[in-house]
């Protein structure tokens, strides 16, 4: 399959941008540092074109009744104007991705899956949606989706586009949602709409001071807050449980996986935990963790955490909160210990 | 544009090597290297008195994103390390070619291979 770019691939480019695929994309992953980007989203204002990202529409007199019924929350409950992060589940209770639900009417929903999942969701949405009066439409390559992150963003976005959003709210201007969300733990927006408004909205914004982010600092940004990444902390064999993000689940409705979670639920089972490093080093996905000397699991995710500028990750542990471990790197042991979430 | 200073030898995996009076020869990675990686943010260096043949790894350099091999341009013992890299692997970005530098190594083995500063601009350019 040919890289696809999206239409910001020019000005990353001009921008010194070093260029990565990343599912199928080729994708700005810094544009000068990655440590003074992550500064940058903590301390100040970022823009990220995180344009790759899907766009599904679902809409139907049916709609809430069917977003229920294949995901971990229950719709009845958002009001127009809501943005909900929760998860979509296989029978089995598996993941099959994360997303935030937008409800932009009752009967007129927006989804953003990962870039990877896209086809994966809709067909998976569109099997699903036989017996409900609803309409699926897979918009992904017709939007572009940016991310303004960062404590200065609200003052931004008002200088931009004269208005303000709240947290998990949306406003609608035109054809273009602003969304409270994100990806980095910090106040910021989400700007989703036509591809054709996406060069304007990023020349003016990074015109009036927000820093192009590459994938790199998402990554780290992502990962202090320990927010999951689609395919890496869950790869379609871990159930939301397991994860550790129970809360995006209520019980008080039906949905695909609830009777497998329910049943999940009455046995033990290891839990994505976080890990600090207290050594000096840096850890890798797929690092062997070892307790007591013996190997107990693998980090899904790890890096270095530019803000405690200590080795952070990721791994699925049957330990609690403070258990010493160990996580071997190039045969070396480093010591670290389990650590409440986020790590920031 | 990446710096290659005149008075070094370069090797095709992105090193530099200063032969010292004292026929030891001190290592870091090139400008060019250093900006590949990006950030530098840990550096394991090899333990002084080691030895190593002519193409082993005996250092590692980290960014935030990836950890990069530095292979032995020589074979030979290594009779000095630069600790301040440790509290400050930067000084790698910042000063490639001087404050950066990562070991000294008294060689056993014949110093080939090398490119001069000529040769390795044209092979990073």
């Amino acid at each position: 399959m040919p890289s696809r770019r999206t239409p910001l691939f020019g000005h990353h480019n001009d921008l010194g941008a070093k260029i990565v695929d990343f599912a199928g994309w080729e994708m700005p992953i810094q544009y000068s540092s990655i440590l003074s980007e992550h500064k940058s989203v903590r301390e100040g204002v970022g823009i990220f074109d995180v344009s790759h990202m899907g766009q599904i529409f679902v809409k139907g007199s049916e709609t809430i009744d069917f977003l229920s019924h294949v995901t971990t929350w229950d719709m009845h409950r958002q009001k127009e104007g809501d943005c909900r992060y929760c998860h979509i589940l296989d029978e089995m209770g598996c993941i099959i991705d994360d997303t935030i639900v937008y409800t932009i009417s009752e009967d007129n929903y927006m989804l953003i899956p990962n870039a990877s999942k896209i086809s994966k969701i809709f067909d998976w949405l569109s099997r699903k949606s036989e017996s409900f009066e609803v309409t699926l439409e897979n918009l992904s390559d017709d939007f572009f989706c940016l991310a303004l992150q960062g404590p200065d963003s609200p003052r931004l976005l008002g200088q931009h586009l004269n208005t303000s959003v709240g947290s998990f709210q949306l406003v609608k201007i035109g054809d273009t949602i602003i969304s409270g969300t994100g990806y980095t733990g910090e106040k910021g927006y989400e700007l989703i709409g036509p591809i054709s408004e996406v060069v304007s909205h990023w020349e003016s914004l990074v015109e009036m001071g927000a820093i192009p982010i590459g994938l790199g600092a998402r990554d780290t940004l992502r990962l202090e807050k320990g927010y999951l990444l689609s395919g890496q902390d869950f790869d379609g064999s871990q159930t939301t449980l397991e994860t550790g993000y129970s809360w995006v689940i209520d019980w008080n409705h039906d949905f695909i996986g609830k009777e497998a979670l329910m049943e999940f639920q009455k046995k033990s089972y290891p839990k994505l935990r976080g890990i600090l490093i207290e050594d000096r080093g840096i850890v890798r996905p797929g690092n062997s963790v070892f307790s007591n000397g013996i190997e107990i699991s693998s980090l899904t995710s790890g890096s270095l955490s530019p803000s405690l500028r200590k080795g952070i990750g990721l791994a699925y542990l049957d330990l609690d909160i403070g258990a010493p471990i160990t996580v071997e790197v190039r045969g070396n042991h480093l010591n670290g210990r389990v650590v409440r979430m986020p790590f920031l | 544009m990446s710096e290659v200073p005149d008075n070094l030898s370069y090797t095709k995996e992105h090193e530099w090597l200063s032969l010292g009076d004292d026929g030891n020869v001190k290592v870091g990675i090139t400008d060019y290297a250093q900006d590949a990686l990006s950030d530098v943010v840990f550096v394991e260096l090899p333990e002084i008195g080691s030895s190593f043949s002519k193409g082993d790894p005996m250092a590692v350099a980290e960014s935030v994103k990836a950890a990069s091999d530095i292979y032995a341009p020589v074979s030979g013992k290594v009779v000095s390390v630069n600790t301040k890299l440790e509290e400050s692997p930067e000084l790698i970005n910042e000063s490639p070619y001087d404050f950066g530098w990562m070991v000294t190594i008294e060689p056993t083995g014949e110093l080939e291979d090398l490119l001069d500063s000529d040769s390795y601009q044209e092979l990073i350019a």
